[in-house]
């Protein structure tokens, strides 16, 4: 079951690499929120320590459910219909080199996972496979889109992938520390929202190659 | 004591929050900036140590503590003059916008401090990130084209090198096997007994996570931008505050490795990392356009340096120590007094600014004088931190290294001081006389008085130290071994 949850996990990163249109990548983000959810009920035991096991489990229904999968996608679909942006055309690469690459890299996780980490007690290889291929894939694909909306669902993307590795691990973080992490994220994914609002008013479109006056080799003021 | 620094600024944001008016807002910046000063001298000359369960005072971060402390009280009081200049800028500021200003002004330093305090890796980490949320906005403060531009990269880049620190911190949980903390203290207690692959792993990524928010070589990028385009008291604060606090919490994670007896892989990376940052500095910085953005690469370029004299170990922490203080003032007052320059110019822009001593001798010798400090003129403690990094790689015999840093540096200083003598002298155009004298007006005794307070500390530490502050820096760089 909670193997098949994170596989499931996995195979979002494909359907974000191969997808084009904003809508379907926020309603993904809802899905990973949700999924994310599933895997920390499944393994509850697991990773709630005896100490304040149902602050720890509120705390992580906060996180996944309320914030993941609710808060985010909700303001990023309002930022959406503020700025008309509906698809990430052209990108760099061609989507199906895009999902063929980032199949590759969902590939490396599990094998590199599986041959390496699965003689370190403390780490269970599908979680750490799916999630370091996650964070590879989300950094790869910022690299490529053209609309800055775009880079900021894959920064929660990656984000999503780092709370799956930090499950990775059969140890909880101090709860002060997750709650600092959680508020962080939250706020950053905020004032990116904003800045994707202010953008769009002042260049007409969330083209990235707009954000490229500073330079070095030639004058700006 | 602790409490008080780290609350203050709670209650008092609120407040500024609720009334909204130009002078209380400012008022109680001001009483931040004396209160933080005064604990903070309290906190570290005291007889007593501090600790608590997550902040603590230790030999560690009393030196960071203290020049956070006097670079906020110096900004603060340029702040005072720059404030009532700001409408001069072309852009109206309202009310609201300053008071959201100083606001994020207050909220900054807080995050800053609680770096500083922290004895906890994972809070450090929250911290780290508080501040580059508190600071886009004051980057984004001018509303320009390119100011957004900044503010953009700044948070994004700094985000996702922040997040990859975060990776590296669940692999040092992996690594620490049994334990399950992150205090500083725990982890040194037991860092011998950690698995070695892990902890490398861990390093690699703190090193690139933090690396960014302190702005060295590979993951630089967000610094000329941020820097060039917020306010002048901000980019000072970024640059003599901001690139400190991530560079201790590198300096405690690269204590823990010396402690776990792999430090010659860490010294390794910090040294590639390093030269990279002067490398990158001398080549750009030979060719710029904006004066700004080269204060801005001769920050990177110091960061190098900290990382360089942290690698080397021995002699080099002491000479970090000195660093530190030294680029942090100097720094802050090149980066006020650029504040001056735009004021009285009007643009960032080297080619037209001309004959600065003619317009306004004060300005410009205050900014000759920085020059001589950061390009470590001796009798400037950077003279002295430079010259026992050189001193430690030659008693190391690692002779081809001193030979390319010394070359880097003096490219670098051609690169500065030929922009800053020729923006310094020379004549001015007929046709600017008139802008100047009126734009001359607007600048207060507070925008000379701190960069004044500041280069004087400087050339004066670099001979003679005070036993005081002599005391800190031994016990700060015994700490690292």
């Amino acid at each position: 079951m909670e193997n098949g949850f994170i596989i499931l996990f996995g195979l979002t990163m494909l359907y974000l690499a191969a997808t084009s249109r904003i809508v379907a990548h926020i309603r993904l983000l809802i899905a990973q929120g949700i999924l994310l959810f599933l895997i920390c009920c499944c393994n509850m035991n697991h990773i709630l320590g005896i100490h304040m096991k149902w602050l720890n489990f509120g705390f992580l229904v906060v996180e996944t459910l309320i914030v993941k999968a609710i808060i985010i996608p909700w303001f990023l679909y309002r930022v959406l219909k503020k700025t008309n942006a509906n698809r990430d055309i052209a990108a760099n690469v061609p989507h199906f080199y895009c999902l063929v690459i980032a199949s590759v890299i969902l590939m490396a996780g599990f094998l590199v996972s599986n041959y390496f980490i699965s003689s370190v007690k403390m780490i269970s290889p599908i979680y750490f496979g799916v999630s370091v291929a996650t964070i590879i894939i989300s950094l790869w694909l910022i690299t490529i889109k053209h609309k800055i909306i775009s880079n900021v669902i894959e920064f929660i993307t990656m984000e999503n992938g780092i709370f799956l590795l930090s499950l990775s691990v059969a140890k909880e973080m101090p709860i002060l520390v997750n709650m600092g992490v959680l508020l962080d994220v939250f706020i950053a994914v905020y004032i990116l929202g904003l800045f994707v609002n202010v953008i769009n008013k002042e260049f007409k479109d969330l083209e990235v190659s707009n954000l490229s006056d500073l330079k070095d080799y030639e004058y700006n003021d | 004591m602790i409490k008080t620094i780290l609350l203050f600024p709670i209650v008092a944001g609120i407040l500024m929050l609720l009334f909204r008016k130009r002078f209380i807002d400012n008022l109680l910046l001001n009483i931040y900036a004396f209160l933080h000063f005064a604990i903070t001298l309290f906190l570290v000359f005291g007889n007593k140590l501090y600790q608590g369960t997550y902040f603590a005072v230790d030999n560690t971060n009393k030196i960071f503590l203290l020049i956070l402390s006097f670079v906020f009280l110096m900004v603060t009081l340029y702040n005072n003059g720059y404030s009532k200049s700001l409408p001069s800028f072309g852009v109206q500021v309202g009310d609201k916008k300053i008071c959201l200003y100083w606001f994020m002004t207050l909220a900054f330093v807080w995050a800053m401090t609680g770096t500083v305090l922290t004895t906890d890796l994972g809070i450090a980490w929250v911290f780290i990130e508080a501040t580059t949320l508190s600071s886009a906005y004051l980057i984004f403060f001018h509303r320009t084209k390119t100011a957004i531009e900044a503010a953009w990269k700044y948070v994004f880049i700094c985000s996702i090198g922040i997040a990859l620190a975060f990776v590296g911190i669940i692999f040092l949980n992996v690594s620490t096997g049994d334990i399950n903390s992150l205090s500083y203290n725990v982890l040194y207690n037991n860092a011998p007994m950690f698995d070695i692959f892990w902890l490398k792993t861990a390093f690699v990524f703190i090193l690139f996570g933090f690396g960014a928010k302190m702005g060295l070589a590979p993951i630089h990028f967000w610094l000329p931008d941020a820097h060039s385009e917020s306010p002048s008291p901000i980019s000072a604060l970024l640059s003599a505050t901001l690139l400190n606090s991530a560079f201790l919490v590198i300096v405690r994670v690269f204590k823990l490795m010396t402690i776990a007896n792999c430090d010659e892989y860490a010294r390794i990376m910090m040294l590639v990392m390093g030269f990279l940052s002067l490398f990158v500095t001398a080549v750009f910085v030979y060719h710029i356009k904006n004066y700004k953005r080269m204060l801005a690469y001769s920050s990177i370029e110091n960061m190098g340096i900290l990382a360089i004299g942290t690698a080397l170990g021995g002699v080099g922490y002491i000479a970090v120590m000195l660093h530190l203080i030294g680029h942090s003032l100097a720094k802050a007052s090149f980066f006020l007094t650029s504040g001056n320059i735009l004021e009285l110019f009007e643009t960032k822009r080297i080619k037209s600014v001309n004959g600065l001593i003619k317009a306004d001798g004060k300005t410009g010798w205050l900014w000759m004088f920085s020059m001589l400090a950061i390009c470590a003129f001796p009798t400037s403690v950077l003279f002295i931190s430079e010259f026992l990094i050189v001193k430690t790689m030659i008693s190391q015999k690692h002779y081809i290294l001193c030979v390319l840093f010394l070359l880097l540096l003096t490219v670098v200083l051609y690169g500065i001081g030929r922009v800053v003598i020729k923006m310094a002298f020379g004549e001015i155009s007929e046709d600017k006389v008139k802008i100047l004298e009126e734009n001359k007006t607007k600048l207060s005794a507070f925008m000379y008085i701190p960069q004044f307070i500041m280069l004087i500390i400087v050339f004066i530490l670099g001979v003679y130290v005070p036993p005081f502050l002599n005391n800190i820096i031994s016990c700060a760089s015994a700490a690292l071994y």
